[in-house]
């Protein structure tokens, strides 16, 4: 091709047989697509050097200067639907008692509940991020310190602490905290002398015993003057009878009984 | 939160659900497995045609985006693909997918432009040689296949990577949002470049007389293409 550009060229004017550079330079190397890396002419080579990605490079990182986003956890149903629960269950029972949680085999589990079942006594197990906020919240903000690290709930609408007790003292991995009776926060000394407490019914039937024993007395020191009387009088016809004919009926006796 | 002793007992929280996907808005095609392709058109070629490798060049004009499926294969470079690739990537999709939940459909058509090979061992000239196969070309930037349904990316990424390095030319499994996302980065990388110099630049202004050294073509391509072969890591 070197031979076929200096003959053309030395004709006098390079264009004079419409020789085009362009079509004479295509048979030196090879096709423009390749199946192997084609080489490039250096001047490209330099182009492509002069020409990269320059990525930007900030004097202070980025991440020095943004304050680390803290996740706000976006409230799921399912956790609304547990708050709701933990309300209930704090509206609808009387008695609420907290009892730390230790894992024990799923049978000692199963029976405990059942015996506490009998006694209308619910084991509820709660999560404590849940039960936290609500509690903040209500009214029962003092049983915050005891929602700590694992704990169930045993709620009844019946307040039966002694039986509860009873059962509690059979299972050793479950520990009672605190109770909340009838709006009351008890400790567990509180619970203990609450279950020693005598029942409503017997409570009340002493309490009307003692409103009534007064009254009851009244008739029986109304009537102690006549009875007294009466009682001598017997006594006096007793020995009149027991004597024969001896002493003469006494009257002073029966005007000393007069006087009183 | 810390005890009243200061003692933190450490345990896991309340157990959050994720919804599972939805998957309602997904057609499936009348048949999910990928359709046999001939090796040979229904009506064979008799004319010989020239090599024409533009075919190969440059990035592609169709087939760039999703139609019905959610992942693919992405071809990150040119090349001709027969009917043992064809066959390859067939029996390897069907033998990895679940027929009743996924589906996979073509994005290229069937080998239709023929090549000719002269026979072994003879000098050059002669003539062209007959009709050896027939190919189809694919361009860098466009979609091989497309495989969708009722299925996850985990899922299918094992066997598109299998597929992908079976290829004659480097290609990518995508799904749509990756498709985009790398898209995305490419625009952001091209407008947050801190070099002033960049080849189109100079090649559109002819500067230091750059062009003697280029092909017309690279007013198009911009320095991201060089023969069959794409430059991902150019702006």
């Amino acid at each position: 091709s070197l031979c076929a550009k200096m003959a053309a060229l030395s004709g006098g004017a390079p264009w004079r047989r419409g020789w085009l550079p362009a079509l004479q330079l295509v048979r030196r190397g090879s096709k423009a697509v390749t199946r192997h890396w084609k080489a490039m002419h250096f001047q490209r080579q330099k182009l492509m050097a002069v020409t990269e990605y320059l990525a930007p490079r900030p004097a202070i990182p980025p991440r020095c200067l943004t304050p680390r986003k803290e996740r706000v956890e976006e409230d799921s149903g399912y956790m609304r639907l547990l708050r709701q629960q933990v309300e209930e269950v704090f509206r609808d029972n009387r008695m609420i008692a907290i009892c730390q949680y230790n894992s024990m085999p799923g049978e000692d589990l199963v029976l405990m509940r059942h015996y506490l079942r009998k006694y209308n006594i619910e084991v509820k197990f709660v999560l404590n991020e849940i039960v936290r906020p609500v509690l903040a919240q209500s009214k029962y903000k003092n049983l915050l310190p005891l929602f700590v690290a694992r704990n169930i709930l045993l709620v009844s609408p019946e307040l039966k602490a002694k039986e509860m007790l009873r059962v509690l003292k059979g299972v050793p991995q479950v520990n009672l905290l605190g109770a909340c009776i009838e709006d009351t926060i008890l400790s567990r000394q509180g619970v203990e002398n609450f279950a020693k407490l005598p029942p409503l019914e017997v409570s009340q039937g002493q309490t009307v015993g003692a409103l009534s024993l007064l009254p009851s007395q009244t008739s029986s020191l109304l009537q102690r003057g006549p009875a007294h009387l009466t009682a001598l009088l017997d006594e006096h016809i007793r020995r009149l009878q027991a004597g024969g004919t001896g002493t003469p009926p006494e009257p002073p006796p029966a005007q000393s009984s007069e006087g009183h | 939160p810390a005890g009243p002793g200061g003692v933190t007992v450490p345990r896991a929280g309340l157990k959050k659900f994720a919804l599972p996907p939805d998957y309602s808005d997904i057609i499936f095609p009348e048949r999910t497995k990928l359709k046999f392709m001939d090796k040979v058109p229904a009506v064979p070629k008799v004319k010989r045609e020239p090599r024409q490798l533009r075919d190969i060049r440059g990035p592609s004009q169709e087939a760039t985006d999703f139609i019905q499926g959610q992942y693919g294969i992405l071809a990150l470079g040119g090349g001709y693909l027969h009917w043992g690739h064809f066959e390859m990537i067939r029996l390897t999709i069907g033998r990895s997918m679940d027929p009743k939940s996924m589906f996979a459909i073509w994005r290229v058509p069937a080998p239709s432009k023929p090549v000719t090979k002269k026979s072994l061992g003879h000098r050059m000239g002669g003539g062209k040689g007959p009709i050896d196969h027939y190919v189809t070309a694919v361009k860098s930037g466009r979609l091989v296949v497309e495989v969708g349904g009722r299925c996850e990316f985990g899922e299918v990424l094992p066997f598109l990577t299998q597929v992908a390095n079976k290829l004659p030319f480097p290609a990518l499994p995508v799904s749509r949002q990756s498709l985009q996302k790398m898209r995305q980065e490419e625009e952001e990388k091209r407008l947050n470049n801190q070099n002033p110099w960049t080849f189109e630049r100079v090649v559109t202004g002819n500067m230091l007389g750059m062009r003697k050294y280029l092909s017309p073509y690279d007013l198009r391509l911009k320095g991201r293409f060089w023969g069959k072969f794409y430059l991902r890591h150019r702006v």
